[in-house]
């Protein structure tokens, strides 16, 4: 990771200086919701909240995924009750309807 | 160390950290406490946390809640692109909107960006080195300046299409990138033939596969985790139009694109295209790297209804891309005054075009566009039609490739669970006066 400092210190000048910019939502361009401030940072320390946006998926299919980022992908687990609140928020935010895509 | 513990002026944040990471975690970004914030340490939390230290804090009473997503996303991503439709920052993927994919042979700067993990940190071509090893009699070492002096260097114009381009239209949705029309591009790639490096190396008997490695770092930090290895079977591989690239349309390529060096092999999953690459690994049997396996390019080994379960192990790899092709003139929603040219391209992975048509009656009538031969093996081809409208109004107009083959593009989406391989008719709509 040392190799990274450079790279991360530049963007922590530049992060810094953006603070103010950064769109109004706390959560990216994620909904407000119960369970959007524990989905933002369970997922977002390795991908951008973008991802998750993009999706519709339906509860099951969300539990799949999680899994699968747990077991191949590295991601810590998660607690029973965070797992719950994160699968809440998602079915009912980012379902097959998809009620709040991102994209026209 | 206390949660309301804040680091005095001027403090150096491995000061901070060294005593006690956890608490200081909690107390640097004020963040709401879980019984188990190891969590955020872990993986690119802790790859933050460690690219930080000895970065002094200038204003560290002000540190917002959202401050770690920030940092991490705050580079200006498409930097030497021009319009391309961001979907996601980490990793980066992006899209040309159809109507700039205008050009015969696409700009560097109009190409999609489909990544999967983080840039590598030096992509300096003078230290880059290509390790070519496995069923092979000779290992070779190579770097770019021994690929241009020890084979022949060409240029192709090569078409790169992500697998999942198309997703978008899948009902119901599946995961994944949202790619709607333009996850495709044909730039000009200057290189070696891989074929011609592999031959060097001597092919064992043992020689069925090939897996490709490249310099992306894992989204999670970890460095034992790599983010794509995928391959090709060795009869692709050996293709004439298959490239170790260095150039794209004759400057270096973009950093995004894969530079200093990757592969190309045409019309096939772009996933096949190793960017940042830097090792060819030859195989005895079918590679088994980072999203070869489970269901990622794979598809159901039948057909299947819209939302259907499907066993993993009833999945198989996707190889060659479908027939497709894309209207690039006139743009959607255009105001059209009776009458207009219609262009684009049209390709088929290891295939060519055998016509392509036009339709702006909702495909009751149908009208042949001009086609052309595409430059060369691997490359679209580009079309054109001159398309009167009977009266003013609504229309849509749809474009239809068929294939050397007589497969012709499907009226509706073949749904699978990854969303791959949607060669849908294109259709724009135009407002006539």
């Amino acid at each position: 990771m040392v190799r990274k400092t450079a790279r991360a210190a530049l963007a922590l000048v530049s992060a810094l200086l953006l603070v103010t910019t950064v769109e109004a939502s706390e959560f990216g361009v994620l909904v407000e919701g119960k369970g959007a401030e524990e989905t933002y940072y369970a997922c977002s320390g390795c991908h951008s909240e973008k991802l998750i946006a993009q999706q519709g998926l339906t509860r099951e299919r969300w539990d799949e995924l999680i899994d699968w980022m747990i077991e191949e992908q590295g991601m810590p687990e998660l607690d029973d009750n965070e797992r719950k609140l994160i699968l809440d928020y998602l079915a009912e935010n980012y379902g097959p309807d998809r009620p709040n895509f991102p994209f026209k | 160390m206390t949660k309301d513990d804040k680091p005095q002026e001027g403090m150096g944040l491995h000061e901070f950290f060294a005593k006690d990471p956890i608490a200081a975690d909690k107390a640097f970004f004020g963040r709401v406490s879980y019984p188990d914030r190891r969590g955020f340490l872990r993986g690119a939390g802790l790859a933050t946390m460690a690219a930080m230290v000895g970065a002094n804090i200038p204003f560290h009473r002000n540190m917002p809640a959202g401050f770690i997503p920030v940092a991490l996303a705050s580079e200006d991503v498409l930097q030497g692109k021009d319009g391309l439709k961001l979907f996601n920052d980490r990793p980066v993927n992006a899209e040309t909107p159809a109507h700039l994919l205008d050009d015969p042979i696409t700009p560097t700067s109009r190409h999609f960006i489909r990544n999967n993990g983080l840039l590598p940190d030096d992509m300096d071509p003078a230290k880059w080195r290509l390790k070519v090893d496995g069923e092979v009699e000779n290992e070779l070492e190579l770097s770019i300046d021994d690929l241009k002096n020890q084979f022949e260097v060409v240029t192709m114009a090569l078409v790169i299409e992500c697998g999942g381009n198309g997703r978008a239209y899948f009902d119901p949705p599946v995961s994944g990138n949202q790619w709607t029309v333009g996850a495709v591009g044909c730039s000009n790639w200057t290189g070696v033939r891989l074929k011609d490096v592999l031959t060097k190396a001597g092919l064992k008997s043992t020689a069925v596969y090939t897996g490709h490695e490249g310099a992306d770092i894992h989204l999670s930090g970890d460095p034992d985790k790599v983010p794509i290895s995928r391959g090709v079977p060795i009869e692709k591989a050996m293709a004439d139009d298959v490239l170790i690239a260095f150039q794209m349309n004759d400057g270096p390529i973009h950093p995004m694109n894969g530079a200093p060096l990757r592969l190309v092999v045409p019309g096939w999953p772009g996933s096949c295209s190793q960017k940042w690459l830097t090792r060819i690994w030859v195989r005895d049997k079918v590679h088994d790297g980072e999203k070869m396996g489970g269901t990622s390019y794979r598809l159901p080994n039948r057909p299947v209804a819209p939302g259907e379960k499907v066993a993993t192990e009833d999945f198989v790899i996707m190889e060659r891309m479908p027939v497709k092709s894309i209207i690039t003139f006139p743009e959607n929603n255009a105001e059209v005054k009776g009458e207009t040219e219609v262009r684009g391209h049209a390709w088929s992975g290891d295939r060519t075009i055998d016509a392509l048509d036009i339709s702006i009656d909702f495909g009751a009538t149908w009208q042949r566009a001009e086609l052309d031969q595409p430059v060369n093996s691997g490359a679209w081809q580009n079309w054109r039609a001159n398309v009167k409208f009977p009266t003013p109004g609504y229309y849509e107009i749809w474009a239809r490739a068929t294939d050397s083959e007589g497969v012709a593009q499907p009226f509706a989406v073949a749904w699978n669970p990854r969303g791959y391989g949607n060669n849908v008719m294109h259709r724009i709509a135009v407002r006539v006066s």
